[in-house]
């Protein structure tokens, strides 16, 4: 899932690391043959005498051939370890991780010819495995992890940017603050503390094979943190989704609902995923640093992040069934209100929840592959911008807001020209007039007060949040 | 004891004798000297095992054979039924835990979060009812 795309990233990123120090290979490549020789480097070495081990072992134990039809028998080529193959059949695995040139996530095939026997090369007639896929990208595909790797950077310092405008727009503005602001400013919050331990995670664990080596629990200490900040993220979605649906669905246009199960669900109930991933890993799979995403542990942690954006999408899609079926024909105005107020996180869902939607399905083409890898790293790493552009940039009342505020500077900075005495009196009654009608557009926490004439303000409101956009 | 054949093409029966009467002994002669109680640890056995693979390798170079090859594969089964049949397959690499710890481990926090879910629903709904 997230994992292969994620997977691949994180690959390239750890062997185009190990290559910067000698480009040479001990393969001698420009040989067509590609064979296997025995190596000087001794930790190469070792990794390959550990894998010739590991093969006649399978190839011991594993049961014999038991299909009818000719097949070519199982074999150690010096690298890999191929299995029997019925004849005519083209055999493929991923390539080794021996040398810094080879791409893991590539293939090396082999051909078992319809006589039984394994191809033979035909310059040297030597039986011969084909492996040129993989060092035959690499340069090409270093440069590509080199421009996502910083492409992710830029992604995370970005959104903490837009994210702490966004919360500082929230902050100040007194008269924005409702219920689904408060809401918004905890969803921020949560994507700016992920986003910043993304951007520790890239900048110290990734690039740092020794730290990866020495596996210090500091690094998965901080993987928990960074997993739990992931369930923090998607979780507050699924609050701002339920508020929603409270207000709209349940209880339509009621007064205040008590915040704290939402604090209860986007803060505290990640804990559990997270620490119970940690749990699993520790037992089960503990990888230096936890980096590997070559495991089903992690569904541990995505699994409910998509049950949650998949309740967070059926709650709103029942949100935009009753807006249109029922409160149009009674409430119509109200009903446009809400549905711009839902429109936001309706678009937004989808575009988080995509991501994980698509990851199973990368295209095997090169160019649409290397575009697929771009969107998506798009899709992860850009979401802080997003999130604060839909949510509060691209929001009716804050840029009303913004409005109010810049217009009013430039009225004090244009009394402030003239005498400073005769300006005073004036610059209150401009402040004052500007208030009112922040009172009458926030429509979420003051319905008690507008109750009686709730009709012909709803209008009100209507007609002037008709020009603007949630 | 190694002799040089100028013909190019590689006598399997000579490579098959060479490795069984030169290779193996020393080999055998190693593994006795660690001990049949440690022919299991890897740690022990890797570097005895890594020099038979150089030997083998080597007099296939000096016999002009290419190696790997057919005789290897059998020469290597033979030497891993005598020696290391009876250790437990070097489960070094990493691998998930079996089915039936894994899906109650994945199944648990979704089922979790649905109830959780369930429960924020249920209480915000409630809470209206109270104010």
């Amino acid at each position: 899932m997230k994992k292969t795309s994620h997977s691949c990233f994180l690959l390239l990123i750890i062997f185009l690391i190990r290559m910067v120090p000698s480009l040479s290979s001990t393969v001698n490549y420009t040989d067509p043959t590609l064979e296997p020789v025995v190596t000087e480097n001794s930790v190469i070495r070792q990794k390959i005498i550990d894998s010739q081990f590991k093969c006649y072992e399978r190839m011991n134990r594993a049961p014999p051939y038991k299909k009818k039809g000719l097949f070519c028998n199982r074999t150690w080529d010096g690298w890999l370890c191929w299995d029997d193959t019925p004849a005519g059949r083209i055999t493929a695995q991923n390539c080794p991780d021996y040398f810094p040139d080879f791409d893991p996530t590539e293939r090396a095939s082999k051909y078992c010819d319809e006589t039984g026997n394994w191809f033979r090369h035909p310059e040297s007639n030597r039986t011969w495995s084909n492996y040129t896929l993989c060092n035959s990208f690499t340069s090409e595909k270093l440069k590509m992890a080199f421009i996502l790797y910083y492409m992710a950077i830029v992604g995370h310092a970005l959104s903490i940017t837009s994210l702490l405008i966004s919360l500082a727009i929230f902050f100040y503005f007194k008269s924005l603050s409702c219920q689904r602001i408060t809401l918004h400013k905890n969803l921020f919050f949560s994507y700016v503390l992920n986003s910043m331990f993304t951007i520790a995670h890239l900048i110290a664990v990734v690039p740092n094979p020794g730290l990866v080596k020495r596996d210090p629990v500091s690094c998965k200490v901080l993987q928990f943190f960074h997993q739990y900040m992931l369930g923090c993220n998607y979780f507050w979605m699924l609050c701002e989704g339920i508020y929603l649906h409270t207000l709209i669905v349940v209880a339509v246009f009621a007064e205040e609902q008590r915040l704290h199960w939402y604090y209860l669900l986007g803060w505290g109930f990640p804990l559990v995923p997270a620490s119970i991933h940690a749990a699993a890993r520790a037992r089960y799979f503990n990888d230096n640093c936890w980096m590997s995403v070559d495991t089903h542990l992690l569904y541990i942690v995505h699994g409910p992040v998509m049950a949650a954006l998949l309740v967070n999408f059926f709650f709103l899609l029942n949100i935009v069934r009753v807006l249109v079926t029922k409160l149009r024909d009674t409430h119509r105005a109200e009903s446009n209100m809400y549905m711009k107020a839902v429109r936001a996180t309706l678009i937004l869902v989808p575009l988080l929840g995509i991501q994980f939607v698509i990851i199973p399905w990368r295209p095997e083409n090169r160019l649409a592959g290397e575009i697929y890898d771009y969107i998506m790293h798009i899709l992860m790493h850009y979401q802080g911008l997003l999130v604060a552009t839909i949510f509060c940039f691209f929001n009716g009342e804050v840029q009303g807001a913004l409005k109010r505020q810049w217009t009013q500077y430039k009225t004090q900075w244009g009394q402030r020209r003239r005498e400073h005495c005769s300006t005073r009196s004036t610059s209150y009654t401009a402040t004052s007039i500007t208030e009112v009608p922040v009172y009458l557009y926030h429509h979420d926490s003051n319905n008690e007060q507008l109750n009686g004439r709730y009709v012909e303000d709803s209008e009100l409101v209507a007609l002037k949040s008709g020009e603007t956009s949630a | 004891a190694h002799h040089f054949i100028t013909a190019t093409a590689c006598q399997e029966a000579d490579y098959g004798w060479m490795i069984r009467h030169y290779c193996l002994k020393q080999f055998q002669l190693s593994m006795e000297g660690i001990g049949q109680r440690l022919w299991c640890d890897w740690d022990e056995t890797v570097g005895t095992y890594g020099e038979l693979t150089n030997c083998t390798a080597l007099i296939a170079e000096r016999l002009d054979c290419y190696w790997p090859n057919r005789l290897v594969d059998e020469f290597f089964v033979a030497v891993h039924k005598q020696y290391f049949r009876n250790c437990s397959l070097s489960g070094r690499a990493l691998h998930d835990p079996p089915n039936s710890i894994l899906c109650p481990f994945i199944l648990l926090p979704i089922l979790v979060t649905l109830l959780m879910t369930a429960l924020v629903v249920w209480r915000s709904k409630r809470s209206e009812g109270i104010v």
